[in-house]
């Protein structure tokens, strides 16, 4: 699966489970937590997805503000591995 | 933590920097660390506790690197650091037949006594590491453990119960048996610093760490009565490449240390005076004094923590680790969430990690998956029960976390619900402004009133308490 592929899915599920609002006009390097879209029950939700849906697992210390604050970033770190 | 051992500990680091070499400062920060946990420990009841519990947490401690740690060689540095571990304990036992105004604790056992035991304690732990059948679940084993020794000390009927068992062991009064003969300095810190190494190892997570490197971590004495809890892997990045103290280090570790002395010793002990507890409770006739009290209380809390953790960090600058922050302006968060972003930050990080986020993430990808609102609320008051619990087995703390934990399911429910709005609110800063300032007052005034389960000692008391609090 290619990087904007998994760019798209990851923006359409945050919007739409997370954020709850699939019209919300999510960009690539804003804050979604720092910006109150997502919390900390979000974060374990989208370990489950990106888990379930791209077979990567990403450890619960790798779940914080600092590594996951964007959709850049989270992108990154499902790309990663 | 007393104003004398902060002056110590900031003459040290002059001499530390001044004098010992780049390629020793590490073998001195340990080597200081296990001096000062003697040191800090306070002088029990029972006969030479004082000395066997600090004694414990080392060997806790070597057990738990030499369970974590890869397959492979021991290193030289390994076997010189257990080698200079060995020799520190030895030598502060040799105190004993000093004169009791240079011994570190009360009198300690005989030297050779205490060798024997750690031969003997060392033979226990190779046998359970090479233990094949143990090699499973050896990781998990010494996590329960270390829970197990956890409820044991903060449970009261089991702590006074093992005071009984442990006079009548040494021909003490069994009648004076109490929970406060068991106060293990800095054991809530040490077996959450240990759990998270042997969950990451667990987990695959925990890079290499050497003895030396591992044994500095849990017990680094300027974090070690009340944290902050680091984490082995950031603590490590530190250790290895201790900088030489400049001038601009100095200045910000020492004012750090003004700052933290200023609020724990000036600030907070001032307001202990007027602070809320059982007595003062019942001395109070009027719900105005009452609140004054709590207002009172949450301050004096805030300052002394937070006070003992700027110690801390600035103690840690002068000797070159930059310990993690535990405080972010708690009071002016304007959600419960953001509170405990803010508030002992490394604790509430340490529980999302080990037991929010796990449980959460358990539960959520069960074929038969609860109600996500169900996950929600079990997620949030196991977790904040457990923060609670922590603190203290009894009901108050209990209550307390319970408290939090539903404060924070309620949160995140009422956020989901109107983060629509909220994002409009965007577009109109005054209203959001005033929406700030009414959610920081709402959060404030809901952590207070949690902290009279925190303050009051029997649930009778802080129900009590909340009853009159509103004329009742």
């Amino acid at each position: 699966m290619d990087e904007t592929t998994i760019r798209e899915q990851l923006r359409a599920y945050i919007t739409r489970d997370l954020i709850r609002d699939e019209s919300y006009p999510l960009t690539d390097d804003e804050g979604i937590i720092t910006g109150g879209l997502m919390d900390s029950f979000s974060l374990a939700e989208l370990a489950v997805y990106i888990d379930k849906t791209f077979g990567v697992y990403i450890p619960d210390t790798d779940l914080t503000v600092a590594r996951m604050d964007t959709l850049d970033q989270i992108v990154a770190r499902v790309t990663q591995v | 933590m007393t104003l004398t051992f902060i002056a110590i500990a900031c003459t040290a680091a002059l001499v530390y920097n001044r004098l010992v070499p780049d390629r020793w400062r590490g073998w001195m920060l340990m080597g200081a660390s296990i001096v000062a946990i003697y040191a800090l420990q306070p002088f029990t009841a029972i006969r030479q506790l004082d000395f066997v519990l600090p004694t414990f947490t080392l060997v806790l401690t070597i057990a738990c690197w030499l369970f974590t740690r890869a397959a492979g060689p021991f290193a030289q540095d390994d076997y010189a650091a257990l080698l200079f571990t060995v020799v520190l304990v030895l030598a502060v036992s040799a105190t004993r037949y000093l004169v009791p105004e240079l011994r570190l604790t009360s009198r300690p056992p005989e030297t050779p006594l205490v060798a024997l035991a750690l031969i003997l304690t060392a033979g226990g732990i190779v046998l359970l590491w090479r233990t094949p059948y143990l090699a499973h679940d050896r990781l998990s084993i010494a996590m329960l453990m270390l829970i197990a020794l956890l409820v044991m000390i903060k449970y009261e009927p089991l702590t006074i119960g093992l005071s009984s068992v442990l006079r009548s062991w040494r021909g003490q009064d069994v009648t004076l048996a109490a929970s406060t003969d068991w106060s293990w300095l800095g054991f809530s810190y040490v077996a959450f610093r240990l759990i998270h190494t042997l969950r990451d190892r667990q987990t695959g997570q925990l890079p290499p760490v050497s003895l030396r490197e591992y044994v500095t971590y849990v017990i680094f004495f300027p974090a070690y009565t009340a944290g902050p809890i680091d984490r082995a892997e950031r603590f490590a990045i530190d250790y290895r490449a201790l900088p030489a103290l400049t001038a601009a280090r100095l200045t910000e570790g020492l004012g750090r240390i003004v700052v933290g002395i200023m609020k724990k010793f000036v600030l907070a002990d001032t307001l202990a005076l007027l602070s809320l507890d059982a007595t003062r409770a019942a001395q109070v006739t009027s719900a105005g004094g009452l609140w004054l009290l709590l207002y009172v209380y949450a301050f004096r809390l805030f300052f002394d923590f937070s006070g003992y953790t700027d110690i801390a960090i600035g103690i840690g600058i002068l000797y070159g680790v930059q310990l993690p922050e535990n405080f972010d302006r708690p009071y002016l968060r304007n959600n419960i969430a953001a509170f405990w972003q803010s508030w002992h930050m490394t604790l509430s990080g340490w529980v999302r990690f080990y037991i929010f986020s796990p449980l959460s993430r358990w539960l959520l990808s069960k074929p038969k998956r609860p109600p996500l609102i169900l996950i929600l609320l079990i997620g949030h008051l196991t977790t904040m029960i457990v923060i609670g619990l922590w603190h203290g087995i009894s009901g108050p703390f209990v209550l307390w976390g319970a408290w939090h934990g539903l404060g924070l399911f309620v949160h995140k429910v009422w956020s989901d619900r109107t983060r629509k709005a909220y994002l409009r609110l965007r577009q109109r800063p005054r209203l959001r402004q005033a929406w700030t300032v009414l959610g920081v007052a709402l959060t404030f005034h809901f952590v207070l009133l949690g902290w009279v389960w925190f303050a009051l000692p029997d649930l009778e008391s802080a129900l009590s308490v909340f009853r009159r609090l509103f004329g009742l």
